[in-house]
């Protein structure tokens, strides 16, 4: 018997989007999260982002379309326990080519912004699980990459720490128009989404748009 | 005795004496510088005298294969003569011609533990009166190592012997020994006293 | 630059670990250094004792004497063989030699032997016989005809010192020479066949015994070290440039030692061929479970855009640093232990019966530092520890990210 994770799905997702998808576990929130970062392929249908046919594109160039173009926040352990939280900010930067001093400024830079430049030299397993989730999505987006995808963020957090997240990935929504995508249980989240895709046994069942009158959506 | 190698020549003249079945007599009489050398053999003893040092010196069993007097005969060569009856079992097998002679090919091999150096040795006798024209002397391997050659045969003492012997080592290129007896007395009696210690350091 | 940084913190997150694997590297290298230095200490006394007993580093002849000597094929041209051998670096001394064999007699009895003619001041510059001596002195002129002789053969003599000895040989000219020698020294040399098949006489003594005039045999030279020999004789072909002299090394003249050596080697290579694959697996397994244990994080490195080959640069050069800390470790300890009996030496007593067979006999071996030693060393086991990590590397390099960060 097939077993399908996502049967007929069909999604359109603007730039600037800042949307969840939910639905109970086996729904395929994963399946489609790692299909709409190229890290995995579907077995039949079209995946494009930003232009990039993800499906035809050949495996060993699917490394450097996430390197440029995706950001990934997971779970837990997003980060690289030998580099401190500057080195780990490094990284991505570091893979591209970027220049020594450049991805330090980027770094220290990022740190500023959000003040969290005083933790900048710790080893992530001298922070707190809200501090590692927060550099971890630094880290996503320190390339600056279309694409930002979160799987269940907050999971790991309390919610005052899982508020604190979202407060920054909202602002770095707004201000940078990066998008956006969870998966997530957390009504918190969803709350906070702009759109909430809903799955089931692998195929969307609900689609909506919310609207948050003191937050103005950027098309 | 002419000794002809590649790198020199040597003529001694000596005289030798000889009571079968065992002992050997012989006495350097020129040139000067070996003049007076002796050598005895009883049996299979053999000591060298040496007049220079005054010094009679045995030979060693380990050194009976060394040439004497730098000849192509070797130590071994004069003592091993009277054996080849008793040591070897002899058949004849076949007629060649030697030296202008037909002669007899007779192939002589060593009895089982016969204390010889020689495995087989095969000898050319002359058909009319059994005197050896030639004798070939093989190794283990069935190889000629040395051939000896008998010729001017003589009436002496009433009798025809060989007066020219000539030795060749086969491995040794440009080495031949050419023994010439100039006179030779056969079946004479010889003291004794001739074969002893005390004659071989009396010199002269 | 930040790969590196990051196999190196890798190499020590679990730090007992690593260090455990660099000991066992550390000491089995350590080991091997040590060893091949005992063997090439020991090689190069072997060596040495022949060469100083008899042989010298390099001999000269006329050409086909070594194939068939015969004491007419004397030495061509000595007087420009000597120039040659002077203008050599690293010359230590030299000696011109007559030799012939013959038969030495005493009263009680005579046996074969080999007949050297020497000029003692000159002998002694290459050879030692003149330590070895047991009673009486070695060769003086100016004593009547002088004859050193070794304790095995005046045993079998029944030759003591001022005994009469009677040498008769076949001198060049075909005749039979024979003269008087007075025994004037006993040796004791310890190899067999010095002590009882060598005797000892003035140069000019031999020349008379075999009708010599000024002739002589052979040449032979001794170096400061046994390695200077290949340059020497490639020098001394180029000085003496004639094709009637031949330019023998100590192994042609003695295959025997050489041979031993090699089967010392060949030793040598196995023992060091079971080390490396003790390391391997050591190190293989070292790295496999570092592998394991970072599933996860290879799968996030991977889905961050991490290619595939950076993954398996990443583990190699892990591997290449846990290797050189080892290599680090056992250079220095295999080098401080060598050094240390270098100067210390080994005690042989036990051993030295077995080690008169092959030429010594000294009973205590240095041991020696050689820097192809340790070159070739640290080089075997950095190829050891690449190839060894190529598998971990590989599985590491095809984790799917997917799978990977799943995995917990």
């Amino acid at each position: 018997m097939d077993v399908h994770a996502l049967n007929n799905v069909t999604l359109a997702l603007e730039r600037g989007s800042f949307a969840a998808i939910t639905g109970p576990s086996g729904s395929g929130k994963t399946t489609l999260l790692n299909l709409l970062g190229g890290l995995d392929r579907p077995d039949a249908g079209r995946i494009q982002i930003a232009g990039v046919e993800v499906t035809t594109t050949p495996a060993d160039k699917l490394a450097d379309f996430r390197l440029r173009h995706v950001g990934f926040v997971f779970q837990a352990f997003n980060l690289l326990p030998v580099l401190n939280v500057v080195e780990n900010l490094e990284f991505t930067p570091a893979l591209q080519g970027v220049s020594k001093v450049e991805r330090r400024r980027r770094a220290q830079d990022l740190l500023k912004a959000v003040g969290l430049e005083e933790i900048g030299s710790k080893r992530p397993n001298e922070l707190s699980g809200g501090q590692q989730q927060r550099v971890s999505v630094l880290r996503a987006i320190i390339t600056e990459p279309e694409l930002v995808l979160a799987d269940e963020p907050t999971a790991n957090l309390d919610s005052a720490n899982a508020s604190l997240l979202l407060d920054m990935m909202e602002r770095l929504n707004r201000e940078k128009g990066l998008t956006f995508i969870f998966s997530t249980h957390d009504p918190q989240v969803m709350e906070r989404a702009l759109r909430v895709v809903r799955l089931r046994d692998g195929a969307v069942i609900a689609d909506d748009t919310q609207t948050h009158p003191a937050i103005s959506v950027r098309a | 005795m002419t000794v002809k190698t590649p790198d020199w020549q040597r003529t001694l003249q000596m005289r030798y004496w000889a009571l079968n079945p065992n002992k050997t007599f012989i006495r350097v009489t020129a040139p000067a510088k070996e003049a007076g050398t002796g050598t005895l053999r009883l049996g299979t003893n053999m000591w060298n005298y040496l007049p220079s040092v005054e010094q009679t010196i045995k030979i060693p069993p380990s050194l009976m294969l060394e040439s004497w007097m730098g000849s192509d005969f070797t130590n071994d060569d004069l003592v091993r003569e009277s054996s080849i009856v008793t040591d070897y079992s002899h058949r004849i097998d076949g007629e060649t011609m030697e030296g202008g002679d037909p002669c007899y090919r007779i192939v002589s091999t060593a009895k089982p533990n016969a204390p010889v150096v020689w495995d087989r040795i095969i000898l050319y006798v002359r058909q009319s009166d059994a005197i050896p024209r030639r004798e070939e002397y093989l190794d283990s391997k069935g190889k000629v190592q040395k051939v000896l050659t008998l010729g001017d045969i003589r009436e002496t003492s009433g009798r025809l012997y060989p007066m020219r012997w000539k030795m060749i080592s086969v491995n040794k290129q440009g080495h031949e020994t050419v023994l010439q007896f100039t006179k030779l007395a056969l079946d004479r009696p010889i003291p004794n006293s001739v074969f002893t210690q005390e004659n071989l350091r009396r010199p002269f | 630059m930040l790969f590196f940084s990051m196999a190196w913190r890798n190499v020590w997150r679990n730090r007992r670990r690593s260090l455990l694997t660099v000991m066992a590297i550390g000491l089995g290298l350590a080991f091997n250094i040590f060893l091949r230095g005992v063997t090439d200490g020991w090689h190069d006394e072997m060596i040495d004792n022949s060469v100083r007993a008899e042989i010298g580093h390099i001999q000269i002849h006329r050409a086909g004497y070594h194939e068939e000597p015969s004491i007419n094929k004397t030495l061509p041209d000595p007087p420009e063989v000597e120039r040659a051998i002077r203008g050599l670096p690293n010359l230590l001394g030299y000696s011109f030699r007559v030799i012939g064999s013959g038969l030495a007699s005493t009263a009680e009895n005579s046996t074969g032997v080999e007949i050297l003619g020497v000029d003692p001041a000159q002998e002694r510059t290459v050879t030692t016989v003149q330590r070895v001596i047991v009673s009486g002195q070695y060769l003086s002129s100016g004593v009547g005809r002088p004859v050193l002789i070794g304790e095995l053969l005046a045993r079998r003599l029944k030759a003591s010192l001022g005994d009469k000895l009677v040498l008769v040989v076949q001198a060049a000219d075909g005749s039979m020479g024979a003269q008087l020698f007075r025994v004037t020294g006993i040796f004791r040399s310890g190899s067999p066949e010095l002590d009882g098949g060598i005797v000892y006489i003035l140069r000019s003594d031999a020349q008379d015994l075999f009708w010599l005039g000024d002739r002589v045999t052979e040449a032979v030279v001794l170096l400061r070290s046994a390695r200077e020999v290949p340059g020497a004789v490639t020098a001394l072909q180029r000085n003496l440039r004639r094709d009637d002299a031949e330019i023998l090394p100590w192994w042609i003249v003695e295959p025997f030692i050489k041979q031993l050596i090699q089967l010392d080697d060949a030793f040598f290579y196995v023992i060091a061929l079971i080390f490396f694959v003790v390391i391997s697996i050591g190190i293989l397994n070292t790295l496999m479970m570092s592998i394991f244990e970072r599933t996860r994080e290879f799968g996030v490195m991977m889905a961050l855009g991490t290619k595939p080959g950076q993954i398996v640069r990443l583990v190699l050069e892990e591997a290449f640093g846990l290797g050189l800390v080892g290599l680090g470790v056992g250079c220095a300890l295999g080098s401080a232990a060598t050094l240390f009996f270098a100067k210390e030496g080994i005690n042989l007593a036990s051993v030295k019966a077995g080690a008169a067979v092959t030429g010594i006999t000294s009973s205590v071996v240095y041991t020696e530092l050689t820097q192809v030693n340790l070159i070739y060393s640290s080089i075997a086991v950095l190829v050891v520890v690449l190839v060894v990590a190529l598998y971990p590397a590989a599985r590491a390099s095809r984790l799917k990210p997917i799978h990977a960060i799943r995995y917990v």
